[in-house]
């Protein structure tokens, strides 16, 4: 799965645990059975992930319906 | 799967097989395609479909005498179509094209006689890269001089001749056929006699007559004889096939091996003739030359000749664009794919499985039974896409949980002779009326009726799910023997197929063989208005159901009318099969034709249809709208919504016991002190996205225990996530200072992300068809 940085948007969100901005950081994201590393935005040091409506339902989508059809 | 399965089911589509003017013809020439061309005025391109199978089309067609007229299923109607006008016409507006032979193969052929037969196999043999010499008595022209004048025009002729040259044919005309000049030939290693040439003698040439009539083959190998006695196109046919058997005999194969379909055959192509108008010939000022306009107007004629019974009537077959010969075809080949893409996995599990292809193809090819087999096999393979069915099944597993589900005697007595099975989805969707009816039941059925309210497990059976169908009959089962072993009345067709197909020993009734028996109820009214009477797919071959609803619609005083496809041929509201859980807009475009069958609005029996069909804007009710109404305006109660449904659910339990067994109500459970505010925007798209009040209920809960995850200071909004199950919710809201959450939005995804909080294990409904770790095994 490609995500480009530019692709994803989540101008305005901070982590709510540190309040740290979310940079762009590597995320190994995983579904049946298949794995990929991408550039999302995270908590450096919380490690959460923030996934944002565009992306869950578009790209991910795709990829998900593509892989449950392999 | 097997492939004689395939191949049974495909021996019943007819679609495939050709109409009657080509599998009638000589030649086997594409005379509907040609008349349809010929209708739009695409000449050239009608043209090109007469070379492909006819030799020397520029000539043939002129000769051709239209054997297929009398075969054209318009003929009963009105005329079969006229395809020798329409052939001249081509010819006469048109311009030959070169004929393409491949490079000279170094073998050669002896032609004796100058028939039309003979100049078909000379065409057919030179195309092929032959040599072929053509010993002819008289000129070429003489064969043809006993046509009436005007036949075909003198340049077709030479145009013909000059074509046969071009394939490096060459003419040598004889005084006589001589003997030493027989000796001659037969010295040949391949000779073709055309007894089309009153000139030849067969006896001469040692034969006692023609050789087979399909192959053209005498007893003396290498020597081929026919072509007498028949018409021109015949003649063609003939000199086709024997250059077919020359082929054939110099590879060194039987030339009748692989001949099937070459003689003329009656067709199999089923074509419902029940909407074609007659519709008058033309009538050609001169009918040898007839005008552009003239063919036209006579190639519009063309009904043209196809089955597509099953298409025509339902949007899931027509919705994919071809017919069920081809679609098993393809489910075929997904299901025995190794590896790549399964390109036909989501068209396999759309379709309603309402079975009406089944009933109005006259060979009994139904889709659905060969979607439900695939169903199985990618269930059982690990290869049924995994978030496809869960969300139906959660439903299902949901409304068979202890939460949901219970039996409960009538008051007063241990066991009962009968018990209503009301079916999951009426109590969630007409509670107040369910329950008026079971007390109604009570009161007028003897030996007393318990109330038993589940899920009967079609879900699963849809879904191709075999275990967990078998698991859900077991429990069905185990329940129904606890209460007594009553016998069972069903008010949903649903149910009724599924306990005939699972749970075939339980003895079931249906509510509606039963309530036309009792006195109506005393609310019951009918409207004012006319209803047109949906009944439901699953009933399709219930014809005592079918006959008992109108009963009962007659009692109540109802007046109804039948719709153009009802009763057996009923179409479906796009529920069925779970067509609408996997494929929402397919679900609607199925429902939405069904809507469109009539301005009246609906009466149905099955809930499902009634809901589905309102939820695409249909005015619908249902019959208990009439028996019990509830005072609101039935025609255009939207359908719930799947929350609400839940909630109704859980809610009609909860009354029922409290109201008819005194029972105190279920603890509340943890999630009910959240509560949650949304405009009607953010409930819809939530409804559209199947994500359900209790989903965002504990992400909520979860973020208020451990804090939310991300913040937005600017619009002082909260983003959380949990993932429950095998789905990540993510919920964006604002909490106020009274405590309840304001919901701006909420989405969800399957993929795992890192810093996800829950566990996200799959339920035990849906375990089956794919692995839980995620891979498949």
């Amino acid at each position: 799965m490609k995500a480009e940085a530019g692709e994803i948007r989540a101008e305005g969100w901070t982590c709510a645990s540190c309040g740290s901005p979310l940079e762009l950081l590597p995320a190994d994201i995983a579904y049946m059975g298949s794995s990929f590393q991408v550039e999302l935005p995270r908590c450096r040091k919380c490690g959460f992930t923030l996934i944002p409506q565009d992306l869950a339902e578009g790209k991910m989508l795709e990829v998900e319906k593509l892989l449950e059809d392999k | 799967m097997e492939q004689k399965y395939l191949r049974d089911f495909e021996a019943r589509c007819t679609q495939e097989e050709p109409p009657a003017c080509r599998s009638m013809c000589p030649l086997h020439v594409e005379a509907r395609e040609f008349a349809c061309l010929m209708a739009v005025e695409r000449l050239d391109e009608a043209r090109k479909i007469l070379e492909r199978s006819m030799p020397l089309a520029g000539l043939a067609a002129f000769l051709c005498p239209g054997h297929c007229r009398e075969h054209c299923r318009r003929s009963e109607v009105d005329a079969g179509v006229n395809l020798p006008m329409l052939e001249r016409a081509c010819l006469l507006y048109t311009r030959s094209t070169k004929p393409m032979p491949m490079p000279a193969s170094g073998k050669t052929a002896a032609v004796a006689g100058g028939g039309f037969s003979s100049l078909c196999l000379a065409y057919e043999l030179g195309k092929k890269g032959f040599r072929v010499n053509l010993y002819h008595q008289q000129d070429i022209a003489a064969a043809f001089a006993a046509l009436p004048p005007r036949t075909f025009p003198e340049r077709s002729l030479g145009e013909a001749l000059e074509q046969l040259a071009a394939l490096r044919v060459s003419f040598e005309q004889v005084k006589d056929f001589s003997p030493d000049r027989i000796a001659s030939l037969r010295g040949e290693k391949i000779l073709y006699l055309g007894l089309d040439d009153p000139d030849l003698d067969p006896a001469a040439f040692g034969l006692a007559g023609p050789g087979d009539p399909l192959t053209l083959e005498s007893p003396v190998p290498g020597l081929f004889a026919g072509g007498a006695g028949l018409s021109f196109i015949q003649a063609a046919a003939a000199g086709k096939r024997a250059a077919g058997s020359i082929v054939r005999f110099l590879q060194g194969v039987a030339p009748s091996s692989a001949r099937e379909g070459e003689d003329i055959y009656p067709t199999k192509l089923i074509t419902d003739l029940s909407a074609v108008a007659p519709l008058p010939p033309p009538d050609p000022a001169d009918p040898l030359v007839p005008t552009r306009e003239e063919a036209k107007a006579e190639a519009a004629r063309c009904i043209p000749c196809d089955c597509l019974l099953c298409v025509k009537k339902c949007a899931y077959l027509s919705h994919y664009e071809s017919y069920p010969k081809r679609y098993g075809r393809e489910f075929y080949n997904t299901l025995a794919l190794k590896f790549g893409n399964r390109r036909s996995n989501i068209q396999i599990i759309s379709c309603a499985l309402c079975g009406l292809c089944g009933v109005v193809c006259p060979n009994g090819a139904d889709m659905g039974s060969f979607c439900l087999e695939a169903r199985r096999e990618m269930a059982q393979s690990r290869h049924m896409p995994v978030s496809a069915h869960e969300f139906a099944l959660e439903d299902m597993a949901y409304s068979n949980s202890a939460e949901v589900a219970f039996y409960r005697p009538q008051p007063g007595r241990k066991r009962c002779r009968t018990a209503f099975f009301p079916g999951c989805r009426l109590p969630s969707s007409l509670p107040e009326q369910t329950g008026r009816l079971y007390t109604f039941l009570t009161e007028h059925l003897d030996g007393g009726v318990g109330l038993f309210y589940r899920c009967c497990g079609a879900p699963a059976r849809w879904s191709g799910r075999e275990r967990l169908t078998a698991a859900n009959a077991a429990g069905l089962r185990e329940i129904w023997e606890e209460a007594g072993g009553p016998e069972l009345i069903l008010a949903c067709p649903s149910c009724a197929l599924f306990f005939a197909s699972e749970l075939a020993d339980i003895p079931v009734k249906s509510l509606w063989e039963i309530l036309p028996g009792l006195p109506l109820p005393k609310q019951a009214r009918p409207l004012k208005q006319s209803l047109a009477l949906h009944d439901p797919c699953a009933a399709r071959a219930r014809p005592d159901l079918i006959r008992a609803v109108r009963d009962l619609a007659g009692a109540l005083g109802q007046e109804t009318e039948e719709l153009p496809l009802g009763r057996d041929l009923t179409r479906c509201c796009g529920y069925g099969g779970l067509a609408s859980a996997v494929n929402p807009e397919l679900g609607a475009e199925i429902a939405l034709s069904r809507a469109r069958d009539t301005d009246k609005d609906l009466l149905c029996w099955c809930i499902m249809c009634r809901d589905s069909l309102s939820a695409v804007g249909k005015g619908a009710l249902h019959f208990l709208d009439l028996l019990f109404p509830a005072g609101d305006e039935a025609r255009v109660r939207p359908a719930p919504g799947i929350s609400l449904r839940q909630e109704r659910a859980l809610a009609f339990r909860r009354e029922m016991l409290q109201n008819i067994w005194n029972e105190k109500p279920d603890e509340e459970g943890d999630l009910d002190p959240i509560n949650i505010e949304m405009d009607a925007e953010v409930a819809e798209r939530l409804e559209r996205r199947r994500i359900l009040l209790s989903d965002l209920k504990r992400v909520l809960l979860y973020a208020g225990e451990k804090g939310g995850q991300f913040y937005n200071p600017q619009t002082g909004r909260t983003l959380s996530s949990l993932r429950p199950k095998q789905v990540t919710f993510w919920v964006e809201y604002s909490p106020r200072a009274d405590g309840v959450f304001v919901v701006h939005n909420a989405y969800c995804h399957r993929m795992l992300v890192p810093g996800t909080p829950g566990e996200g294990l799959p339920t035990a409904a849906v375990l089956e068809g794919f692995d839980p770790r995620g891979g498949r095994a």
